[in-house]
């Protein structure tokens, strides 16, 4: 998965493939069980999705301009707009087919 | 990372039991709980129908639970545990200080009397949080209001209140530690969390507080937040007659599984999923 900051951010969710992006930090607990989750469908979803991370603390601000009140949340972007999101730690299933009712 | 036969969320009978049971059997585990083990034995004055006790008190009960696993050497756990995810042949738990990683869990959460308040799911990762340690560095220079259920509530709203500008905190029960400077206690009841998008204030009783965010503190969190794919019906969790819920590996026991809600009932649940979990890891072990 990307590692996105402010200078990437926009280019990646504007780009032709839908992206997910991963709204995370070091000292969240859940965020650490999600990763691979996300890894391992990053690897599923392989040129239908692409997958990136932002770390909060190292971003505030797409944090807030994005509205994250709680970690993890995930983004799914397609043409740079934002068509869904999913707060907190869900199952892998869940996941998958909230991503592919979107494509 | 080390991984346990077992991990034991809640510290009423049902989870205690279990320990109880995996202790005799020789499993390795990690028991999470409350610092009084359990709210609702705390606050009987008086039992009838526990076998062999009639009249005891639910203080008298709680000290000889705590007896019980100091004689076998249990330890109590009192971080909070936040997640449980099942990840194909094991299980990860997050707390607010860790990781941990079992090859089962034992669900023994009890169920939480406190009601939804209006606003709360709408707002949920709008402003609205369950885990302070989470999330408060989301809201650094910014106001918050705490409402707490638990005993620990008032320090995470210690811990918020390192990073916001101020913080409001709402005690629903009696608390004993010291608040930090800005820290501005709120005795009102809360009745509603207001905003359309994001949070924007907090009504109590008597007033209306704006804020930026709200952390609800209870005792337990709801089963299906807890644990990602678990089959909850009416806000209890299925079980089958071995206590194993829809997912391979997770038991669940007590008054999470539904009523009626009795001592003696969830106690015989902690050891039957107990040890359906020591038959669990012995076929397990066979097959490889």
């Amino acid at each position: 998965m990307l590692e996105l900051n402010q200078e990437t951010f926009q280019d990646f969710i504007k780009g032709e493939t839908p992206a997910l992006v991963d709204f995370w930090a070091p000292w969240c607990m859940p965020c650490r069980i999600f990763a691979p989750v996300l890894e391992d469908l990053s690897d599923e979803l392989d040129g239908k999705v692409e997958f990136g991370k932002v770390n909060i603390d190292d971003n505030p601000d797409l944090a807030s301009q994005y509205g994250i009140t709680t970690i993890p949340t995930i983004i799914l972007f397609q043409q740079g707009k934002p068509v869904t999101q999913m707060i907190g730690v869900h199952s892998r299933e869940k996941v998958l087919s909230t991503i592919t009712s979107h494509l | 990372m080390n991984r346990y036969d077992c991990i034991i969320v809640g510290s009423g009978p049902a989870g205690l039991e279990a320990a109880v049971n995996l202790s005799i059997r020789g499993k390795s585990f990690l028991l999470f709980g409350n610092e009084n083990l359990s709210i609702k034995l705390e606050t009987a004055p008086r039992i009838d129908n526990y076998l062999g006790f009639p009249g005891i008190s639910g203080r008298e009960l709680q000290r000889r639970y705590r007896e019980h696993l100091a004689s076998m050497n249990i330890p109590l756990r009192t971080e909070q545990v936040n997640l449980v995810y099942p990840m194909g042949d094991y299980f990860s738990v997050a707390t607010n200080k860790n990781t941990y990683e079992a090859s089962t869990v034992i669900l023994a959460t009890g169920t939480s009397p406190a009601k939804l308040l209006p606003g709360e799911e709408r707002l949920l990762g709008r402003g609205v949080g369950y885990c302070a340690t989470c999330d408060a560095p989301l809201y650094r220079g910014k106001t918050v209001a705490v409402v707490g259920w638990s005993n620990e509530a008032a320090l995470e709203a210690n811990f918020v209140a390192e990073l916001a500008k101020k913080v409001y905190y709402l005690p629903v029960r009696k608390f004993s530690q010291t608040l930090r400077d800005n820290i501005q206690l709120i005795t009102s009841p809360p009745v509603e969390i207001l905003g359309e998008h994001q949070v924007e204030a907090m009504r109590t009783k008597t007033e209306t507080i704006p804020v930026d965010g709200v952390f609800l503190l209870r005792d337990s969190i709801a089963p299906s937040a807890l644990v990602p794919g678990i089959q909850v019906e009416n806000g209890y969790i299925v079980v089958d007659a071995d206590m194993q819920t829809n997912l391979p590996g997770c038991f669940a026991a007590g008054d999470c599984t539904g009523k009626p809600h009795q001592l003696m009932r969830a106690a015989g649940q902690g050891q039957t999923a107990a040890l359906a979990v020591t038959r669990y890891l012995d076929r397990k072990a066979s097959e490889q």
